[in-house]
């Protein structure tokens, strides 16, 4: 166990950051809000932290900590302007932010190292920090998934006229999620640049809003889950198959086109339809002959509801 | 005077681009993501032949036509169409259509970018060469002028096409209600694949065009001039032709003058910033009539 973690922990690593990275984005997707922003707030972050720990002589925590809190509060000031616009213009909005991070720090001068970037930011975070920060992301986004508060955010995204006559403030959710996929995006630029040591704004382009989006597309965008599946799969595929490694971009295109065909809820989708299609006939089965403990019976209503949803998206 | 006419060269190859875009985007309402990759393949396609064999100029530029417009053909049929045939709604079916052509785009751009070894790409063994001329002061190549003649001539059709001739008419029908078009005779597949035929011919046309222009072309030029094409066409507004020609013109003219202001770092910021401004401000454009629907 140990020697296998020794010789696979960067591979873990990467999946680590990639996921943080990806859950940035997909959480507006669960709200119906298609920003890409996290990208955007992905490079603040790196390079908040980068130049704070590098050129300032600030500590690690404390780099981190205010690369991940100037994201997220640029990335909610950008949602108070943009909130409103639907769809596409909003997702191209989004993608015009990003693109202008990348140009200003280009243009950054000594501060941001221009083109070549910041070097040398190798900050104090261990594999075991990056994965406490992780479970706390990932706890917090579980809690939004589940009960009411779950329901709610499905509402908005599924239909937001149907929201705000339940009483749902739609525009404080779609402007909050801004903040959190700033806090979250900004949280791993931070930690990716600081155990990377650089950061590059060639990085903060279109390739990088394709790979998070591939992560959430092949997983699945409806919870967490998804996207982790998505960045195992993203990450580990070229270390198993080694062809793939020749050929990853053209792999990862037709795997988010194939995906966006026929599995638009991803592979989360499809395992989640699978498993309730086997719990339907195996429940159904002894439910018309005796019925063990009443069970199999009690939870259907629910099912038949898990069903549409699993269907409308 | 120079400066004009530098930016009436590169708004006439922006033109080309964003022309093929918002014809498919305003009528089948489909916003092709792979349309930057399809013109970068559409030149590849004409350099790797031309490496072949020394093709005169209208030959490779035919060659990239054809291979746009088979490429952006392919790409409806296959991704598309099997998109909006699979999704119950309008909303996510946009949203589809859009991770469905950034996934296709990832493929063309992948091939050539192996092919380059990411080196940029020209067609230096054609038989064309270019002439430089010299009128009241002002330096004009040949190239220029077939890229503004090309570029104004086929803006000035395809708008004069989609207001007069029955195809045309059909093809607003669908823009405006495609159930109502396809009751009154509009075969909606038929017309969405020639739309997208005739789209991915104006990629590869500007593709060609851009290569004799600057006599190279890099891998990461489609991802930008999309970038750019969206700006143009929002500007504008979306729905209008003329807005297309005004938006493509406006960017090229205050990316010349940024270029002329030394301050080419800062060019891409243009585009972007200007995608910002006009949607907050005039989210329908300014030739645009139609609001932008808000949630």
């Amino acid at each position: 166990m140990i020697a296998w973690y020794t010789t696979n922990a960067v591979v873990l690593q990467a999946t680590m950051t990639t996921l943080l990275l990806a859950l940035s984005i997909q959480l507006p997707l669960r709200m119906g809000v298609f920003s890409f922003a996290g990208v955007g707030c992905f490079g603040i972050g790196g390079y908040t932290a980068a130049i704070l720990y590098a050129k300032f002589d600030v500590d690690t925590w404390t780099a981190v900590a205010l690369g991940t809190l100037l994201a997220g509060l640029l990335c909610y000031l950008l949602g108070l302007i943009i909130h409103k616009l639907s769809g596409l213009y909003l997702g191209m909005a989004t993608v015009a932010f990003t693109l202008i991070i990348a140009v200003v720090a280009t243009n950054g001068g000594s501060l941001t190292g221009g083109a070549s970037g910041i070097f040398g930011a190798l900050g104090g975070i261990t594999n075991l920090h990056v994965f406490l920060l992780l479970a706390l992301v990932i706890v917090g986004l579980a809690i939004s998934e589940y009960g009411r508060f779950g329901r709610r955010i499905d509402t908005v995204r599924e239909d937001p006229e149907l929201a705000s006559a339940l009483g749902i403030n739609v525009a404080r959710y779609r402007k909050l999620v801004f903040l959190a996929s700033g806090l979250i995006g900004g949280l791993a630029g931070a930690v990716t640049t600081l155990l990377r040591s650089t950061i590059t704004p060639a990085e903060i382009n279109f390739h990088m809003v394709v790979m998070a989006l591939t992560v959430i597309i092949i997983g699945g965008s409806s919870s967490w889950l998804g996207a982790l599946i998505g960045a195992i799969v993203i990450t580990w595929l070229p270390t198993v198959l080694g062809f793939v490694a020749d050929w990853e971009a053209i792999i990862y295109g037709f795997l988010v086109a194939l995906a966006a065909i026929f599995l638009p809820s991803g592979v989360l989708g499809l395992a989640k339809n699978l498993i309730h299609r086997w719990r339907t006939r195996r429940g159904t089965a002894p439910d018309a002959a005796t019925t063990p403990g009443g069970e199999p019976g009690a939870p259907e209503p629910e099912r038949s509801l898990a069903s549409t949803q699993g269907g409308t998206l | 005077m120079q400066e004009l006419l530098n930016t009436v060269t590169l708004g006439s190859i922006y033109l080309l681009f964003a022309l093929g875009m918002a014809l498919a985007w305003s009528t089948i309402g489909i916003l092709n993501f792979a349309h930057g990759a399809i013109f970068v393949f559409a030149a590849f396609s004409a350099h790797f032949i031309s490496e072949q064999v020394a093709l005169p100029m209208p030959v490779l530029i035919l060659i990239s036509i054809l291979v746009g417009a088979v490429l952006s053909a392919l790409t409806q049929w296959l991704a598309f169409e099997q998109i909006l045939k699979r999704s119950t709604n309008h909303r996510s079916a946009e949203l589809r259509v859009l991770i469905g052509g950034i996934g296709v785009a990832a493929i063309p751009i992948a091939i050539v970018d192996k092919a380059t070894a990411s080196a940029p790409f020209g067609f230096s063994n054609s038989t064309y060469k270019t002439e430089v001329y010299e009128f009241l002061g002002l330096r004009m190549t040949n190239t220029s002028l077939i890229v503004i003649v090309t570029g104004v001539g086929i803006a000035v059709a395809l708008t004069l096409w989609l207001r007069a001739s029955r195809q045309g008419l059909g093809l607003r029908a669908i823009g405006v209600d495609s159930e109502t078009a396809s009751l009154m005779g509009v075969n909606r597949t038929a017309m969405a694949i020639g739309t997208m035929a005739i789209a991915g011919g104006l990629a590869g046309l500007a593709g060609s065009l851009q290569v004799f222009q600057l006599q190279a072309m890099g891998v990461g030029t489609g991802d930008q001039l999309l970038i750019k094409a969206f700006a143009m066409i929002v500007l504008g507004g979306l729905g209008s032709m003329a807005g297309v020609i005004l938006g493509a013109f406006a960017l090229a003219g205050a990316e010349t003058l940024i270029f002329a202001a030394n301050l080419g770092t800062w060019v891409d910021a243009v585009s972007f910033g200007l995608i910002f401004i006009v949607l907050l401000l005039r989210p329908q454009g300014i030739f645009g009539r139609q609001e932008v629907r808000r949630t």
